[in-house]
């Protein structure tokens, strides 16, 4: 038996679902981007399953560059994170309020 | 009988789905990584499961290997601080407020899905252009490298000014002012 591509959306969905809850409950930005990268490989997932399903390599190239988007984001974010934490000694992230009008 | 595939599936499922919940639910930092690190792993063994060798071996590497190493780097330097001041909630009703929400996306999603997700005959691909035609013809890694060589080449050299000014980027921030 197959199982049906919906299966895999599902669980794609919820995967999606825990990242955007952890966006908005936590407030450490390393939990938050680690959060957004549970976001980007549930769609990933769901990228691998129609291409699966569909008999078709694009799902597979799209994956391959949401995977180098990712790395690019993880890389400047962190150094984001790492000059904030060097200039005020906190990063919580209901504090950085200082672009605040 | 018993059916394999189905049984790694919902086994695969349920782990997953418990380690992604550990990553935002764990109070220290470090675990949650580990626990990324788990749920992506799980993911890697989807890919597999679907026939995606290459994506799969990709992802250890690149996701579960490079990018997680650079977190865990960034955790353990920050983590001090990290773990301390996360008890003081300054909106203590966000927390409730956050999981019905989640609880309602994924009822809505999972309905929207399980009725009305279903695969058309008409578009898939056949005969050359087909990818399971090509993989016993070629293999999976070749498939791959021909598909992104050929119709995908412009995005791929794209991909590599991205990476250029993400270093830059980096760079930049990281440097002592």
């Amino acid at each position: 038996m197959s199982i049906p591509v919906s299966w895999y959306l599902v669980v794609s969905a919820i995967i999606f679902t825990i990242g955007i809850a952890g966006v908005l409950i936590r407030r450490n930005p390393l939990i938050i981007f680690m959060s957004i990268e549970l976001m980007l490989n549930a769609v990933n997932l769901s990228f691998v399953a129609f291409s699966h399903y569909l008999d078709s390599v694009d799902g597979q190239m799209f994956v391959f560059l949401v995977l180098t988007v990712a790395a690019a984001e993880v890389v400047v974010g962190l150094a984001i994170i790492v000059s904030i934490f060097r200039t005020r000694r906190n990063i919580d992230v209901d504090d950085m309020n200082i672009l605040r009008g | 009988m018993i059916d394999v595939t189905l049984i790694s599936f919902f086994v695969l499922a349920v782990a997953s789905v418990a380690s992604a919940l550990g990553v935002i639910f764990f109070r220290n930092a470090v675990h949650s990584a580990l626990s990324l690190i788990l749920t992506l792993l799980f993911l890697a063994l989807f890919y597999l499961q679907l026939g995606a060798m290459f994506i799969a071996i990709v992802q250890v590497l690149i996701y579960a290997g490079a990018i997680m190493v650079l977190f865990l780097f960034v955790v353990t330097m920050l983590a001090s601080e990290a773990s301390d001041n996360e008890q003081r909630d300054r909106i203590p009703w966000q927390r409730g407020v956050a999981a019905a929400l989640g609880v309602v996306l994924v009822g809505a999603l999972s309905y929207l899905l399980i009725t009305g997700a279903t695969i058309n005959a008409n578009v898939k691909a056949s005969g050359a252009n087909s990818l399971a035609a090509t993989v016993t013809k070629q293999g999976d890694t070749q498939a791959f490298g021909l598909a992104l060589f050929h119709g995908f080449a412009f995005p791929f050299e794209v991909t590599s000014l991205l990476i250029v000014v993400a270093i830059l980027g980096a760079m930049v921030l990281g440097r002592k002012s």
